[in-house]
């Protein structure tokens, strides 16, 4: 047998050799795969506008809608072709930021599961029909003739304002219906609605950027809470004054905001109430703070929790609750905060109300918490949405009181807990039309699916909720041709209905756009001419250049009417020793964007994690568990069971088990079918007394290891420097030894 | 004048006129409107001296290398292009040879922009609504234009994605930077990459376009060469 003698050095130098030879080979070898001549069109415009040059992109106004907060967009248009978009520097609310949501607006425009026909159910399944039909079918169980009237016909939406929520109205009140459910999985309904009891306004403006401290209650304000855009640009100019601005967090896991807090505190769930008096109860009797402002009543419950009873039922050391009232008391102006971990339990509107007590006992009102008073047409306002009136609709469906639901821009059957038993309450309907882009949950078992065209191609007009100082209409204008020829706009939809039940109601207008116009047109002074009658050509077009319309500023001051209620706060469950906290995660939001890759492949902010779910645990569980990262548990509750892989973290209280939300689609497309787990499923009954608002952290879990080891798919595989001083740290006990105890 | 007998169209190019002989040749046309014509009488073959049509592909002067211009080094390297059959096939020559159109009259978002652009179809009508409306290939146009579409033509030069090749920044180099170079040259710069496009009739790739060609122009015009210029 022959031997081949090949040494490194030969190896090397044949590699040298022929290692160039492919490379000048390589840069000659014209690629046949892209570059070969005729294989693709190249389609001029017949007739382009003069600013248009192909290869040099143009830039349009628009508002994205991958959240609820309606921050402004500017798309890049090249060729009819939107290809990036960035923030609308126009925009009060977002002053040109743009998050990752709203970056992969481009995905959920372009995805490849888009709707693109109409289907009606036929024998059972969904099939493709023609407008026509589906329209003909509408009309018949709907229409005029149909004698469908009253609250038997409703429309479940997600967050609706501006034009779309107006001609929904009209919709509903042409069938003598005032059933408009308006579902909301992330919302901040129990905030809104303390702050209307206590200070008359339901949405006061949130001066992050004023304060000098902010403690939060599991308010993850960069994330996903309110108008995470906004207060990212307001908590960059906290955090670099002259003074910085100093952020304490308490919540049950750690958010994307408590990953940037000074302190970051591991809250028993439920308890957030409790620590807000405590520290009422700290500022005013240790550090003899002025409580005048409070009523009796708030004064008597603030005394019943003590140091030692705040301590005992948060789990939060004395030392460091009189260390957090120490700092809100020195640095004045501070602004607490409650998030949906504070709101999401029985007893949440407590919680809620005991931090904005906290916020009055410290002088914050007026000062980091201004009047916003309403919006200055409250026709176009924002009806933002909960989770009440997921369960008020499933009551309604399983008492066989709807006869015909319309939906649109919400996904109840992927959001409802197991507990609702919503999928039989839904199919027990018998006529439900799906108002959709993509065939998710609750699409599959609508009986009419109309295809509607992305956000991207439609027309609307939206109002935020939050309004981040100037009051302003967005606009939402197509930034494309639509891709697909069988979709429509929701718009068009909303008038085709209106229409359908009051013939003629809105001739004369060809389509959502002349719509718009002329409402628009409406509105005192904004679209005046020189000849009244007319519209404004240029101050239409200068409205679209802009994506905002300006509007006065309401400025009702705040009313203050305080009271306060014992905080409800539930023991646990032995047999189920653990709370489970579904979290929400910028990413997959509530599980919208479940079937956008980017966001599936963009790593989670805590765990890094790449398309899967997880449960986070802290290490202590793990050893009680005898689980390493990546083996498999099971997280039961009475409502049913998920088997996840385990990712261990000291950033969560050692009582819970947290499971981002957004995965286990069993629908939804090729990107968000079967992949992780929904931890929405398994949720316990229970919901706020005061607003309704489902108690979605408030559950409890039992943990078990199933011997099933694993592998967590995530970015970067360590969690400690080695030594690089990449950032450098200090532990906080030699601060304080060395720094003195700030 | 001599009274050409038409042809088949298919097989001749008649050379369009210049601007000024068009004008001359439409007022001819209507003074001499009275007299009988044998044959079609448009007044573009009216003029029209006869010219041999050259198939596409077959060896022409489109492979005459244009001398290098000054403040330029040409870079080495030629291609066999295939023919590439468009849906009307658009003489070059023509247009650019003949009748001296320059090829930044038709490209040009070549000075503005990465790509050269194919002239939208309202710039071809905007001569072809009064210039030879009869040829066959302009009622093909034509008939395009009334049913509110562009031809899909085909693209002959192309590059892979992930480089970034911009016509402007090329053309602000040896053209519009050059002192020794004048607008009117402009087809001797595009020749660099794009051959003697006018002496061929529909386009046909000349130059190998790889990494190879591009890397020994810039290294002779001192082009840049970090990796990034042209893989963004
Ligand atoms: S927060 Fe993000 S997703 Fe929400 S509207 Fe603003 S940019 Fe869009």
């Amino acid at each position: 047998m022959s031997k081949i003698e090949f040494d490194r050095r030969d190896f090397l130098k044949v590699m040298g050799v022929s290692g160039v030879a492919a490379t000048v080979a390589g840069c000659d070898m014209p690629s046949y795969i892209t570059s070969e001549e005729g294989a693709e069109e190249v389609i001029p415009y017949l007739s382009p506008e003069e600013f248009v040059i192909p290869g040099v992109g143009v830039h349009y106004a628009s508002t994205c809608l991958q959240c609820p907060a309606t921050c402004g967009i500017r798309g890049r248009v090249r060729e009819g072709r939107v290809l990036k978009l960035e923030g609308n520097p126009k925009s009060a609310l977002n002053t040109g930021k743009l998050c990752q949501m709203g970056q992969a607006g481009l995905q959920t425009h372009y995805n490849p599961d888009r709707l693109t026909k109409p289907l009606v159910r036929k024998d059972g399944a969904l099939a493709e029909a023609t407008w026509e039909d589906a329209l003909a079918l509408i009309e018949e169980k709907t229409g005029p003739s149909s004698g469908l009237s009253g609250g038997r016909f409703a429309w479940l939406t997600g967050t609706i304002s501006g034009h779309q929520s107006v001609l929904l109205k009209a919709h509903l009140e042409s069938l003598g219906s005032s059933s408009h459910f308006v579902h909301e999985v992330i919302n901040t309904r129990v905030w809104q609605a303390v702050c209307q009891d206590m200070l008359g306004q339901s949405m006061p403006r949130l001066r992050i950027d004023k304060a000098k401290m902010v403690l939060s209650f599991g308010a993850d304000f960069l994330g996903t809470w309110m108008s995470p855009i906004h207060f990212s640009a307001d908590y960059a100019r906290f955090r670099s004054g002259e003074d910085r601005g100093m952020l304490v967090q308490a919540e049950p896991s750690m958010s994307l905001t408590g990953a940037n807090a000074d302190l970051w505190v591991a809250l028993r769930p439920g308890t957030e109430g409790v620590m807000a008096l405590g520290l009422a109860n700290v500022l005013i009797n240790k550090e003899r703070m002025d409580a005048s402002a409070l009523p009796a009543a708030a004064l008597e419950l603030i005394n019943q929790y003590g140091v030692s009873r705040t301590t005992k039922m948060t789990g939060i050391a004395g030392d460091r609750l009189i260390r957090i009232a120490r700092h809100l008391k020195e640095r004045s102006p501070s602004l607490v905060l409650a998030g949906a971990s504070a709101a999401g339990h029985v007893g949440g509107y407590q919680s809620v109300q005991a931090a904005m007590l906290l916020n009055i006992l410290l002088g914050n009102i007026d000062q980091t918490i201004e009047a916003s008073g309403d919006f200055a047409l409250p026709q176009l306002a924002s009806v933002s949405g909960g989770t009440s009136d997921l369960s008020r609709f499933a009551d309604a469906a399983g008492a066989g009181k709807l006869d015909a639901v319309f939906f649109d821009g919400s996904n109840p059957l992927f959001a409802a807990p197991n507990h609702l038993g919503l999928t039989e309450k839904f199919d027990s309907i018998p006529f439900k039309v799906a108002f959709s882009q993509f065939m998710d949950e609750t699409t599959a078992h609508a009986d009419v699916v109309l295809p509607m065209a992305s956000a991207l191609e439609d027309w609307g007009t939206h109002v935020a909720a939050y309004q981040g100082g100037d009051h302003e209409i967005a606009f939402q204008q197509p930034l494309m041709e639509p891709i697909y020829p069988g979709t429509r706009s929701f718009g068009d939809m909303l008038l085709a209905l209106n229409s359908m039940r009051n013939p003629g109601s809105y001739d004369g207008l060809e389509d959502y756009y002349g719509y718009l116009q002329s409402a628009v047109g409406s509105i005192p002074g904004v679209l005046k001419g020189e000849d009244d009658e007319a519209i404004n050509v240029s101050a239409w077009n200068r409205i679209l250049q802009d994506g905002r319309l300006q509007m006065p500023v309401d400025t009702r001051a705040f009313t203050s009417n305080l009271s306060m209620d014992d905080m409800d706060v539930r023991d646990a469950d032995p047999a189920f020793p653990y709370y489970l906290v579904p979290t929400p995660r910028g990413t997959l939001y509530d599980g919208r964007h479940a079937n956008i890759p980017w966001l599936q492949e963009s790593p989670d902010q805590i765990s890094k994690v790449v398309w899967n779910s997880w449960a986070e645990i802290h290490p202590v569980t793990a050893a009680k568990l005898a689980v390493e990262e990546g083996d498999v548990i099971t997280v039961t509750t009475p409502d049913g069971v998920l088997e996840v892989p385990v990712y261990i973290h000291k950033g969560i209280h050692v009582d819970v088990v947290a499971v981002p939300m957004g995965q286990g689609h069993e629908d939804y497309g090729r990107y968000a079918r079967g992949r992780g787990v929904n931890p929405l499923k398994i949720l316990q009954p229970g919901s706020d007394a005061k607003t309704g608002e489902l108690a979605l952290y408030g559950s409890r879990a039992a943990l078990a290891a199933t011997g099933r080891a694993g592998r967590l798919i995530k970015m970067g595989n360590t969690e400690t420097q080695h030594g690089r001083k990449i950032v450098a740290t200090i532990t906080a006990e030699q601060q304080r030894r060395n720094e003195g105890d700030s | 004048m001599k009274v050409e007998a038409k042809t088949c169209h298919e097989q001749t190019h008649r050379p369009l006129f210049t601007w000024t002989r068009m004008w001359a040749v439409l007022v001819l046309a209507g003074l001499l409107g009275g007299l009988s014509l044998s044959g079609s009488s448009s007044a573009g073959e009216l003029m029209a001296p006869p010219r041999v049509h050259t198939p596409p592909g077959a060896a022409d002067s489109a492979d005459e290398p244009l001398g290098p211009f000054p403040g330029v080094v040409a870079p080495e390297g030629t291609y066999e292009g295939k023919n590439v059959e468009q849906p009307i096939e658009f003489p070059h020559d023509l247009h650019a040879d003949t009748n001296k159109i320059n090829c930044l009259y038709c490209h040009t978002y070549a000075r503005r922009s990465a790509v050269a652009g194919i002239p939208p179809t309202s710039k071809c009508m905007g001569c072809h609504n009064v210039i030879a409306t009869d040829r066959p290939r302009i009622k093909k146009l034509t008939e395009y234009w009334e049913k509110g579409e562009s031809p899909p033509w085909k693209k002959v030069h192309d590059l892979p994605d992930y480089v970034r090749f911009t016509h402007e920044r090329h053309l602000k180099k040896f053209l519009f930077d050059n002192p020794d170079m004048s607008v009117e040259r402009v087809d001797e710069v595009c020749a660099l990459c794009h051959g003697n496009v006018k002496k061929m009739t529909v386009a046909r790739k000349q130059k190998p376009l790889t990494m190879g060609f591009c890397t020994r122009c810039h290294e002779a015009n001192d082009g840049p060469f970090d990796c990034q210029k042209c893989h963004k």
